[in-house]
């Protein structure tokens, strides 16, 4: 499609007529905006229409949760983990618990992995479906994202009936996982996938082939692949550069090794170009169909046992460090854990995908028209909770 | 691979890198301690070799023992056919004023990762280009995550801990109770309790 | 991908007949919808849902049963437990729980900061006696914030007793 190339504008001074002058115009896009995902700042300085520069200020859901987590037993951290990314809380509890349980070294029985395998890819349709709502939203589309939020509450009634809250769970424990799950919930989510399975293609459609969106996200925001991977960004905005990079794939956890799947990758589809804003987009909705796959061959191998392993009352890690990562729905979230044998952890610190990847903003935004630059915040996809912990 | 990431920098000799691993009653990952004037040689040594070229910076994290500061670096491959990671440390003697210099010429994550860790512990980095705080307000004092950070009174006019937040005539209550035992005691009893 | 080529008459109309076309088989979907599916909103406070038995709304304590032993108070993360008690004088028999574990201590506080819980459910699984659980009401907001702080030893409290505990 036609693009014209617009240059990134400079401070110009007439050198003519001193009455003459032109200068930058600076808009803030204030932390309350619809459209920036949260409470995040955007300095833009612009010409017209046009971004020369845009410096993002971040801090204002700023929580001190590391230095809190210093202070409570490493059960107590739990319910901190949960409320960093909280629209895929299940994926972090995952990980907190796993650089604890390889620390300690308990074995998780083989019943309780197959349920946190189930719950962390029904997480991620979840929150798959809830980016691509917003985005339609923030780009003028109304209806997919009623549609998204229809689906996502079946998601949601399914979790509340097995940990009692909706979005900030604390189900997945240190050893196991806390309720078990009955024959009644996976008929009923055997049916959900059914119907989901024919469903997520109509909506996909429905915003994919619609010519206005496909002008508004095709080489808009390219990033290339060497630009990605310096600036260390993970998830489906690497994979929508074009690297075939899933942490699923290439250092298996839980039973991943067992399942069968495919990772999407971004190549040109429906013309657009390697690293704009459509592959990214596109990306998420095939990674939606990989998931129901997982959760259906998960569903073969449940088999009755524990759902807990053992760990003592009060935990006490002995001394050393971790660092521990897994594929979190928006990137790779890495858990870097420092014990000294005590009942706290010494160190938490939070590695979260979120905030390397609003790095790759100043970067992008020079050249793009303001309307653009949504599309660009949009398509990364973050979250403020995870960006400022 | 960390046998074979030391010999890769015994070329650099000011480096003096070594193997730290779990001693006998500890547990966890090994990573390779470097000296801090050399951070720089190393970091452009390990994205430029071929057998392990670490592409990313993943996360730049630091932790406050008493005697010094130790900042970590934590670096990734990101290839298909030999997927490593590896934690790169060093340690901070001066508490005072301590210096490193900056990388953000080698990986572009380096920029928000040096800005967070000299938000929280007070590290500089010499070179930075935009050099300021990012999660706490910019006129904000004190370095949280050391150990003997002390919250500052009242910022901008207003009090940081106001007391009738805090909850605090519930905890008297928990101190004060010795002096009133026995009517607390009747009271109690005539509920029930 | 930059197509510098100039627009010409054709492209002009075919610019406009694509993005009706597409347009168009947007609206098919959306009015397929329109027609043939029923409403899922639930018009509340008329109608309200059932909760599942496991949801973790408002707490409630069982002081009659309490043993006074701080574990909640220990393992809640944003500290909104305070609890004391007094040791029970010896000259006074000691009365029991109803799953058989004496109670030594009299219980003299226990307030619960609801405004600061998360409502993780920590406290209800270390609790020994399980008078502390999680009930389904959700509809308590006050006008004030003092008005959060519930003291489950007043007596207005140990009367929802009845309404509230499920007998074993």
């Amino acid at each position: 499609m036609q693009t014209w190339d617009m240059g990134i504008p400079e401070l110009q001074e007439s050198t003519t007529d001193e009455k003459l002058k032109s200068e930058l115009l600076t808009v803030n896009m204030g932390p309350q905006h619809p459209a920036t995902h949260g409470v995040l700042r955007v300095e833009i300085k612009t010409d017209s229409e046009i971004v020369a520069e845009a410096i993002p200020h971040l801090g204002y859901l700023h929580r001190c949760m590391e230095k809190h987590s210093e202070s409570v037993d490493f059960r107590g951290v739990l319910p901190f983990i949960d409320r960093l990314d909280y629209l895929a809380s299940m994926s972090q509890e995952y990980t907190y618990s796993a650089a604890v349980e390889k620390m300690l070294g308990t074995e998780v029985p083989e019943r309780a992995q197959v349920i946190r395998m189930m719950v962390l890819e029904l997480q991620r349709i979840a929150s798959h479906l809830m980016a691509f709502g917003t985005y339609a939203l923030d780009l003028g589309a109304f209806s997919p994202f009623l549609y998204a939020f229809d689906e996502r509450e079946k998601i949601l009634r399914f979790f509340e009936e097995i940990s009692g809250a909706r979005l900030l769970y604390n189900y997945i424990w240190i050893g196991g996982v806390w309720n078990d799950v009955t024959d009644k919930q996976i008929d009923s989510l055997k049916n959900f996938l059914d119907e989901f399975e024919k469903e997520v293609v109509k909506y996909d459609e429905l915003v994919s082939s619609n010519k206005i969106f496909q002008s508004r996200t095709m080489n808009v925001g390219v990033l290339s692949l060497d630009d990605a991977l310096s600036f260390g960004a993970t998830g489906p905005v690497l994979r929508g550069s074009g690297h075939a990079w899933d942490l699923r794939k290439t250092e298996p956890y839980l039973l991943y090794d067992k399942v069968d799947f495919d990772i999407p990758i971004a190549h040109g589809q429906k013309g657009s170009v390697v690293g704009d804003c459509f592959s990214r987009y596109i990306v998420r909705m095939e990674e939606v169909t990989e998931s129901i796959k997982i959760v259906r061959q998960c569903f073969d191998m449940l088999k009755p046992g524990p759902i807990i392993g053992k760990v003592p009352k009060i935990i006490k890690v002995p001394k050393g460090e971790i660092y521990m990562k897994t594929e979190c729905p928006r990137g790779e979230l890495g858990v870097h854990l420092v014990c000294d044998g005590g009942k706290t952890p010494y160190r938490v610190k939070i590695k979260s995908p979120c905030f390397t990847n609003v790095s790759i903003l100043p970067h992008i935004a020079p050249g793009q028209m303001i309307a653009d630059f949504v599309a660009s915040i949009g398509s990364i996809d973050i979250v403020l909770g995870e960006v400022d912990r | 691979m960390h046998s074979e990431v030391l010999s890769i920098l015994e070329e650099i000799s000011s480096a003096q890198a070594q193997i730290l691993a779990p001693g006998e009653d500890e547990v966890g990952d090994s990573s390779i301690l470097v000296q801090p004037e050399s951070i720089y040689d190393v970091c452009l040594k390990l994205r430029d070799n071929e057998k392990y070229s670490f592409k990313a910076l993943e996360v730049i994290t630091g932790t406050d023992y008493k005697e010094y500061i130790e900042v970590s670096y934590v670096v990734g491959t990101f290839d298909m056919k030999n997927p490593a990671t590896l934690i790169l440390k060093t340690r901070l003697t001066d508490r005072e004023n301590p210096v490193l210099k900056s990388v953000c010429d080698i990986w572009l994550a380096a920029n928000y990762q040096e800005r967070e860790c000299f938000d929280m512990l007070g590290v500089r980095f010499e070179g930075h280009p935009d050099h300021r705080r990012i999660l706490c307000p910019d006129d904000w004092e004190g370095f949280p995550l050391r150990k003997d950070y002390v919250v500052q009174d009242s910022y901008r006019g207003m009090t940081v801990n106001p007391p009738d937040k805090m909850n605090l005539e519930d905890q008297d209550f928990i101190n004060q109770q010795d002096s009133m035992k026995d009517e607390l005691i009747k009271r109690a009893l005539a509920k029930g309790l | 991908m930059n197509n510098n080529e100039s627009l010409t008459v054709s492209k002009y109309f075919e610019n406009i007949y694509n993005a009706v076309k597409t347009s168009l088989i947007g609206m098919g979907i959306t009015i397929k919808y329109v027609l043939t599916t029923k409403p899922v909103t639930i018009e509340y406070p008329e109608v309200r849902e059932v909760l599942p038995d496991t949801a973790r709304m408002r707490l409630y304590n069982d002081a009659v049963n309490c043993i006074s032993c701080n574990m909640c108070a220990t393992v809640c993360p944003v500290d909104c437990i305070y609890i004391s008690s007094v040791p029970r004088p010896k000259d006074l028999e000691v009365p029991k729980t109803e799953d058989g574990s004496s109670k030594k201590q009299v219980l003299t506080q226990f307030v619960i900061d609801t405004a600061l819980c998360c409502y993780c459910g920590l406290c209800t699984t270390v609790c020994p006696t399980e008078c502390l659980t999680h009930t389904d009401d959700y509809e308590y907001s006050q006008y004030e914030v003092d008005g959060m702080k519930f003291d489950y030893t007043s007596e207005e409290l140990i009367s929802w007793r009845d309404r509230l505990v499920v007998q074993k």
